[in-house]
């Protein structure tokens, strides 16, 4: 099966957002729920963070993971935490 | 470690075998509540939950050494849950997909055709790209990397290409990685740059 038009334009979103120094999926999800609090509360991103930034952007699996976390912290209660 | 977060004394609560009954279960109400809210609507049922829930607490009990304090625990624990939910939906959802179809050496294809609602000369230039990707793909990605790449891209995740090949999520982000940087340094070579591979590929 030749690519679709949208398999293609995914590909080139990832080549062209390829840096050199990205994080893995394991440096990504270590990180994530640091990256989850900071970006709740609106707080301006670290160089660490910037990188869990890029590889969520790159990386479907844990964008979609990221996404299910933020649900997840929205069931839990501010004040029991 | 950037900054530390207060734990609310969890940690010295859930090493207490005096006070670790009552944490484990207020910790197991948190994780309830946010694994229903995240979950639930995702095809998976509360005793999917519930046990998820279970496996969660023993991991983090597992991992209380590994705790930084880099975010409340609360939102640590919910992450380590979140990890387990997520692969196991995933491990369910992508047991019966084949990656067979894409053993076959018809890993990433590309079928060219004359857009009509396109002016001829951006059809052009959009052949123009799409010529020179399939040329990289065809001189510079090995086997694994268009196999892998072309599961990725039909829905499969790294977790299951992993698991599928014996590997490690890790390995295969690399593997991709790899592959993308070999794509990316071909086009920067045939002088295209990161917007005109966003923007004529549209």
């Amino acid at each position: 099966m030749p690519l679709t038009r949208q398999q293609i334009a995914m590909l080139m979103q990832l080549v062209a957002e390829t840096t050199s120094d990205e994080l893995d999926c394991s440096g990504c999800l270590d990180h994530l729920a640091e990256f989850a609090e900071t970006h709740l509360a609106g707080q301006p991103l670290s160089d660490a963070l910037e990188e869990v930034r890029t590889h969520l952007k790159n990386c479907h699996c844990c964008e979609h993971e990221f996404q299910s976390f933020l649900e997840a912290l929205k069931g839990m209660s501010d004040d029991s935490q | 470690m950037s900054a530390t977060h207060e734990d609310n004394g969890w940690v010295d609560r859930l090493r207490d075998p005096t006070l670790q009954p009552q944490a484990l279960e207020q910790l197991r109400d948190l994780l309830l509540r946010g694994l229903r809210r995240a979950f639930l609507s995702k095809a998976s049922d509360d005793a999917f939950v519930e046990d998820v829930t279970q496996d969660a607490l023993v991991r983090i009990l597992d991992r209380l050494d590994q705790f930084e304090g880099r975010s409340r625990f609360s939102t640590w624990a919910m992450s380590v849950a979140v990890r387990l939910a997520t692969s196991e939906l995933r491990r369910k959802r992508t047991r019966d997909i084949s990656l067979d179809g894409i053993t076959d050496g018809n890993a990433l294809r590309i079928e060219f055709a004359d857009e009509s609602t396109e002016q001829p000369s951006a059809s052009a230039e959009r052949n123009s790209l799409l010529s020179k990707l399939q040329e990289l793909i065809d001189e510079r990605l090995t086997d694994r990397q268009r196999w892998a790449i072309q599961a990725l891209l039909n829905g499969v995740p790294i977790e299951e290409i992993a698991r599928r090949t014996d590997s490690n999520p890790n390995a295969v982000y690399k593997l991709v990685h790899d592959a993308r940087t070999r794509l990316k340094q071909g086009f920067e070579q045939a002088g295209y740059t990161a917007d005109d591979l966003v923007g004529l590929s549209q």
